[in-house]
């Protein structure tokens, strides 16, 4: 957007201008934003990519025969472009701008460990594209740790994050069903959407299959089912990931920025990369940050009282591989030597699908942009010998579309016939299971390689763990019995775990502890070393649980905004 | 929406009032406010359906017809009869009113690795010789029956590959020449309109009846 860049380049370092600097957009740097500027803080949000305009840069409406390629996507360009990138569903023929370039983002992996970093760098970072489950953690969580004596022990519990749930969800928007589950607890709802015919039968099936210890319930899910302060409720048209230019869908575009916008205090300087936290050793504090311009490569410093980290969790990691100082030789805040440590995602890929005989006579209406969950039961109700921890499925039912005509016999009028009509109902369910945090998962800066900037990359070195593949292997056999429990044919299993990183809740790296010496944040994601600086992504957590963990990154981003004014005001920072 | 409420909305994305002409905010907000109509309360219509291209819009014929395109036209011909028998005109258009050869000179020229390129190729520039040696006449002049016999005859070579498990049917040109078809025709105008497709919906719905076109005609 021409006329906004042009005024936004007006924009130029002037010392002690901030109260804080946001490094990042997304969905943690956007509640910054929001949560700093509505405490009166003067901010300045700083975002490597460009502007995004939803009414020039959205395009979740536009049809297949308008793309060229009709939903097949560029697959040249992606090889060429963005070979890793790809690799996610949402990378697809319209939503692939919203993608980083691989050949000027690049990193390394060990040759036997493929990790798939996948990155957004624009205003509004990874929220425009991601998925939008949306589960608390649980004190089964924040206990884990201790209680099992792997990894260190969270510094806080589920009463201290509670309320910052709450107070998120509130905002945010999330529809979803209470259940009462003490292992994902109930949020602050709008109405649920429905379930559709076969996961209504599915669900009651393994009610009294499992005997009540197996609960599914529909996805609870950043999506508005009814209008909610200032955005519209949801008008199911489907690709969620291309954008939603009525904000029906959770983003810091459609949210949080706007509001931080509207209380005037918010700067947003877009095409800003941090290649560096400055250290000042005489304050014994962050001074601000160094700046390269992304269009013009020109350098500059910002300065400002306080630094908030929500670049990604392995995006904040290497700016602070990157801090190098004296006082500081192996990166900013890494006093412990732990920052680039235990790093975890989500496993994924595994679980089982079936079709479903009967229910011809009725259909899905609309593209619900949701699935069905069922909660985590392995070591909660059902213990599991084979493994620590568990795992819960993400899934949904509904009729065949015409591509199944691809893979059947025929041709003619009575071809076309059929696959005008609904196919049979599938149902697929997927576990998404816990990763334990392992000093050997890490990342590290590459010797020598530097981005399209001149910006050491990152070497990542990441493995599933045995316990991971115990794991998955119970996920899959666990995902054919409940749907043949509920009475499904023809199941097939899929049991090939994806590599680490395509879940895109990669996270560790600076986690939170209760002790300096073997962690990187204190209980307010507050660096230990550095007291003004502060890591409010995924780079926190201590450990990964096995929910989609956004929401939890919007909660501790909220609760350590509040928590860095309230001590600015009491002269501690 | 309030109109307070999409002024801040707009703003903030687009870099604040602030940052932002008026004359550029007053426009964007005009935008908005348009689909905020069309996607509102009432069902029917919605922002982007049913005004997209006509039926094998400009820029994919466009496409086909490019000299350097290595769908000529003689094969573009062949592919277009093909897709017709596959999805032939019945009370909804056919394959032929989908653009499927501006699809398929898009896949040939920039989509296909090489390899399978000439496959496809070779297998499309197999078909007028071999009808002109059974029915005397390139494909797309012969009958409906030769036609639909020849027809018949790869669909059938192409079961037999899928049911052979040391057999790859994705290596046979009928294999593409029917997803082409289907993707062809079934992301058209045309072919939405004969799904009953809708963009956008009121709310969702887990169990409904099906439309009469869906229970089948």
């Amino acid at each position: 957007m021409t006329i906004a860049r042009r005024d936004l380049f007006h924009i130029r370092p002037r010392r002690q201008e901030y109260d804080a600097i946001v490094v990042g957009s997304g969905m943690s740097g956007g509640w910054a934003a929001k949560e700093l500027t509505g405490l009166g803080a003067r901010v300045l949000v700083l975002e490597a990519g460009p502007m995004i305009v939803p009414e020039r840069d959205y395009a979740e409406h536009l049809p297949t025969y308008e793309m060229p390629y009709r939903g097949w996507n560029d697959r040249k360009a992606l090889a060429a472009e963005q070979p890793v990138q790809r690799e996610c569903y949402a990378c697809d023929e319209v939503a692939r701008k919203f993608f980083v370039n691989d050949i000027e983002n690049p990193y390394t992996t060990d040759a036997d460990k493929p990790f798939l970093w996948i990155r957004g760098r624009q205003v509004g970072g990874r929220s425009i594209m991601w998925a939008r489950q949306c589960y608390r953690l649980s004190d089964l969580d924040f206990e884990a740790n201790a209680r099992e004596g792997y990894g260190v022990d969270w510094p806080i519990r589920y009463a201290d994050l509670a309320p910052w749930y709450a107070h998120v969800e509130a905002f945010v928007g999330i529809s979803g069903r209470a259940e009462g589950l003490p292992q994902v607890p109930d949020g602050v709802f709008l109405p649920p959407m429905q379930m559709s015919c076969v996961e209504e039968q599915v669900a009651g099936a393994i009610d009294t299959a499992f005997g009540g210890r197996r609960r599914m319930t529909i996805g609870r899910t950043a999506v508005l089912t009814r209008d909610h302060k200032g955005r519209r409720a949801c008008h199911y048209c489907g690709p969620c990931h291309r954008g939603c230019r009525t904000r029906s869908y959770f983003s810091s575009i459609n949210a949080t920025l706007p509001a931080a916008e509207t209380t005037g205090r918010m700067t947003l300087r877009p095409n800003s990369i941090v290649a560096e936290v400055v250290w000042d050793p005489r304050a014994g504090r962050a001074s601000g940050v160094r700046v390269i311009d992304a269009e013009t490569h020109e350098e500059m410093e910002f300065h400002a009282r306080t630094v908030f980290l929500g670049a990604s969790a392995l995006e904040s990691t290497r700016l602070l591989l990157n801090s190098k100082s004296p006082d500081f030789p192996d990166g900013l805040a890494n006093s412990s030597g732990v920052l680039g440590k235990y790093l975890m995602d989500h496993t994924m890929g595994v679980g089982a699908r079936a079709t479903f005989p009967g229910r011809e006579d009725r259909t899905t209406r609309g593209r619900r942009p949701n699935g069905v969950y069922i909660a985590r039961f392995r070591n909660v109700t059902e213990p599991s010998p084979d493994f620590l921890r568990g795992y819960g499925y993400q899934g949904s039912a509904t009729r065949e579309g015409w591509g199944r005509g691809m893979s059947m016999p025929g041709f003619g009028a009575g071809f076309k016939r059929d696959l005008l009509r609904p196919g049979p109902w599938s149902f697929g369910i997927s576990g998404f299971g816990e990763c334990l945090p392992r000093e050997e998962n890490h990342v590290a800066l590459d010797p020598e390689q530097v981005d399209a900037w001149g910006i050491p990359t990152l070497r990542i070195s990441c493995a599933w763990s045995a316990n991971e593949r115990a794991m998955m292997r119970d996920a899959a056999l666990q995902a054919a019995e409940m749907l043949e429990a509920g009475g499904g044919r023809d199941i097939t299993i899929d049991t090939e775990m994806t590599p680490p990183g395509l879940t895109i809740h990669e996270m560790g790296t600076a986690r939170m502890g209760r002790d300096p010496a073997t962690s990187v944040l204190n209980a307010h994601n507050q660096a230990w070393d550095v007291p003004n600086l502060f890591v409010i992504d995924g780079a926190s957590m201590t450990s990964s649980g096995c929910q989609n963990p956004s929401l939890t990154y919007m909660a501790f981003a909220a609760r350590a905004s509040h928590y860095a004014v309230w001590a600015a005001r009491r002269g501690e920072l | 929406m309030k109109r307070r409420t999409a002024i801040g909305v707009l703003g903030g994305v687009a870099g604040g009032p602030l940052l932002m002409p008026l004359d550029e905010l007053r426009r964007m907000l005009a935008w908005r406010e348009q689909v905020l109509a069309a996607v509102g309360p009432a069902e029917a219509g919605g922002a982007g359906s049913g005004n997209g291209a006509p039926a094998g819009d400009d820029t994919a014929d466009g496409a086909a017809m490019k000299a350097a395109s290595l769908l000529t036209p003689a094969r573009a011909r062949v592919m277009e009869a093909l897709a017709e028998v596959i999805i032939p005109e019945t009370d909804t258009p056919g394959a032929s009113e989908a653009g499927v050869s501006g699809f398929v000179a898009a896949l040939v020229d920039g989509w296909l690795d090489d390899d399978d390129r000439d496959r496809f190729l070779a297998g499309l520039d197999s078909v007028d010789p071999a009808c002109r040696a059974r029915f005397g006449s390139p494909f797309a002049e012969c009958a409906p029956g030769e036609r639909a016999a020849f027809v018949r005859g790869l669909d059938e070579e192409l079961t037999r590959l899928r049911e052979d498990p040391a057999a790859d049917e994705s290596l046979h040109f009928f294999h593409d020449v029917k997803r082409f078809t289907l993707t062809a025709y079934f992301t058209s105008d045309v072919g939405l309109d004969a799904l009953g497709y809708r963009t956008t919906f009121r709310t969702f719905e887990g169990c409904a009846p099906l439309t009469a076109a869906e229970a089948g005609r």
